[in-house]
């Protein structure tokens, strides 16, 4: 299992205080597939989101993406070792054009010298071109394109979501976690976002996906992993996670009771 | 296409000043003003487009205003005088860069305005070298092997070749990834750190690059006013500096050198209301923040000059 999985989390706790907001989590995740992780409000995904990316580092644990160790290292090292991340609420870089916004991305692992860019010299140039030329490709890929030169603060919010996907795409990751891509879209908007999402997929990315909208979680997920209260409850195909006696209790059955 | 024309008219009519006018008063505000823009343009690096709040920046142009002032008087050429303001601004920069700028908010302003302090104090009780409250006078000028500009048109010309150069760089910088790296920075520090971007590094590099803009200013400084004394490079003036990046225009090239120049020139021009001054010009830099958030540049903006878009 640990040989074809790309990322692989081993035994990560988070406590806030008194709070057990992730409780000795395991998960492989299998190289190519689109995995989510579902759970009620408070259940740890978010925190789990920030453990893998850097954002908010776990208390321990293991956490490896393609064979390499990513605990506790910087956001930047492990963006430039291959993991890539959307936001919950928008951040963008309001100040800089669409184009900018994912060129900053598409710069990742590129290392150029201040004395280059003072200069302005022919390598410069290159180097400029070739962060440009991936961040049109990445902008192409989620229908961006057309915004390039555009303030990105002036952006509708739907668009703004995608762009955050398109930066994500520009540093040219192994994975792509996103996190609830659809909060605050609309239906065809939706639509557009599953669409690029099975674009990403195609493209060979592996794509971790928090969404706490089940019907797009359940169409798109080849694997769906369960939090409740900071433990994997449960964890399968989505047809197996739908029937799973616990889940419906801990989750989708508090869900249908309401509704 | 617009912005070459712009540029054009600009520096035609910086050239023609001093056709226009021979009087030394005005040439010499002139120089000072054109400083304070180089000053201002190093302090947008870190302030202007990382967010970072630095009250150093003055400090930092007394350093190499005194270096080169103490250097000179006592007989060392002139062209060693520029590297050795820069090493000293370099090395202060990043004594104090690299244990605050780790941490985020506002742990930089107060450091720097500490810094401030520091180099104010040192500067009035080291009276043997630094001349203390009466400064130093009679520095040597600027001379590059025997040659060098004589009089105040001369040394306006060479101030706003340099000018233009600290522009052309900073303009550079803005379209490099670094550029884009302290916008990122300032706009979301967590955003930027996860499209790859090392923020402590990015913020140091701004507050060091913008400290390098200072150090040289100030070197200019002592060698074509010939005189430095503390007042130039107080806490007030540090005050003043930001004052003038932000009437001018945060994170935009042309409001750095638009509020420096401004801000400059304006207290003489009001000199005529004497007391009253102080009113009206405070009054004017309420006004401008009130009415144009984005400073003098927005002004500017409202040209389609800055397309802030196609780089």
């Amino acid at each position: 299992m640990t040989d074809q999985s790309i990322v692989t989390v081993r035994g990560v706790t988070r406590r806030f205080g008194g709070l057990v907001a992730l409780d000795g989590i395991d998960l492989d995740v299998p190289r190519g597939i689109v995995q989510a992780i579902i759970g009620p409000n408070g259940s740890g995904k978010t925190t789990l989101l920030n453990a893998l990316s850097g954002a908010s580092h776990a208390d321990s644990g293991s956490i490896r993406v393609d064979g390499e160790e990513i605990f506790r290292l910087k956001p930047h090292r492990i963006a430039r070792l291959g993991l890539a991340r959307t936001f919950q609420n928008i951040r963008i870089f309001g100040n800089l054009t669409v184009l900018e916004n994912v060129k900053v991305a598409s710069a990742c692992n590129v290392r150029t010298s201040l004395f280059n860019v003072v200069a302005s010299n022919a390598r410069q140039k290159l180097t400029e071109a070739d962060i440009e030329q991936r961040a049109r490709h990445a902008l192409e890929l989620v229908g961006l394109a057309g915004r390039a030169g555009d303030l990105s603060m002036q952006l509708p919010y739907a668009q703004q979501r995608l762009l955050e996907i398109a930066r994500a795409l520009a540093s040219d990751p192994k994975v792509m976690l996103l996190d609830e891509p659809a909060a605050g879209m609309n239906t065809t908007e939706s639509m557009t976002l599953l669409v690029t999402i099975a674009r990403l997929k195609a493209g060979g990315i592996t794509i971790l996906l928090v969404e706490h909208n089940v019907r797009l979680v359940m169409g798109i997920s080849d694997r769906v992993a369960v939090l409740d209260f900071g433990r994997k409850i449960a964890e399968g195909t989505p047809a197996e996670v739908q029937r799973d006696a616990g889940v419906i209790e801990a989750y989708l059955g508090r869900r249908h009771r309401h509704a | 296409m617009k912005q070459t024309v712009a540029i054009a008219l600009v520096a035609i009519a910086a050239l023609a000043i001093p056709a226009v006018t021979q009087d030394g008063y005005i040439i010499q505000l002139l120089n000072i003003a054109i400083l304070n823009a180089i000053v201002v343009l190093g302090l947008n690096f870190a302030t202007g487009w990382t967010g970072q709040i630095n009250f150093g920046q003055a400090a930092f142009y007394g350093l190499g205003a005194y270096a080169t002032a103490i250097a000179t008087k006592s007989g060392l050429p002139w062209i060693v005088t520029p590297v050795l303001s820069v090493a000293i601004v370099l090395a202060a920069s990043l004594t104090l860069g690299l244990p605050t700028l780790r941490l985020r908010t506002y742990y930089l302003a107060m450091t720097t305005i500490g810094f401030g302090e520091i180099v104010r104090l040192i500067i009035v009780h080291w009276e043997p070298v630094t001349g203390g409250t009466s400064g130093l006078r009679a520095i040597p000028g600027i001379s590059v092997f025997g040659v060098g500009p004589q009089g105040q048109i001369q040394h306006y010309y060479l101030l706003v070749v340099i000018l233009a150069l600290a522009t052309l760089v900073a303009a550079r910088i803005r379209r490099s990834a670094l550029g884009r790296a302290m916008i990122a920075t300032k706009d979301s520090e967590i955003a930027a750190e996860q499209s790859g971007v090392d923020t402590t590094r990015t913020k140091l590099l701004a507050f060091m690059i913008g400290a390098v803009y200072a150090g040289l200013a100030g070197c200019l400084y002592a060698s074509s006013i010939r005189f430095v004394s503390p007042d130039s490079f107080s806490g007030v003036q540090a005050v003043l500096l930001m004052t003038m990046l932000i009437v001018g225009g945060m994170g935009s090239i042309a409001g750095s050198i638009v509020g420096a120049l401004t801000l400059t020139i304006l207290p003489e021009v009001l000199r005529f209301l004497g007391q009253w001054y102080l009113v009206l010009y405070g009054l004017g830099v309420i006004v401008v923040i009130v009415l144009l958030p984005g400073g003098l540049a927005s002004m500017i903006a409202a040209f389609p000059l800055r397309r802030a878009g196609a780089p």
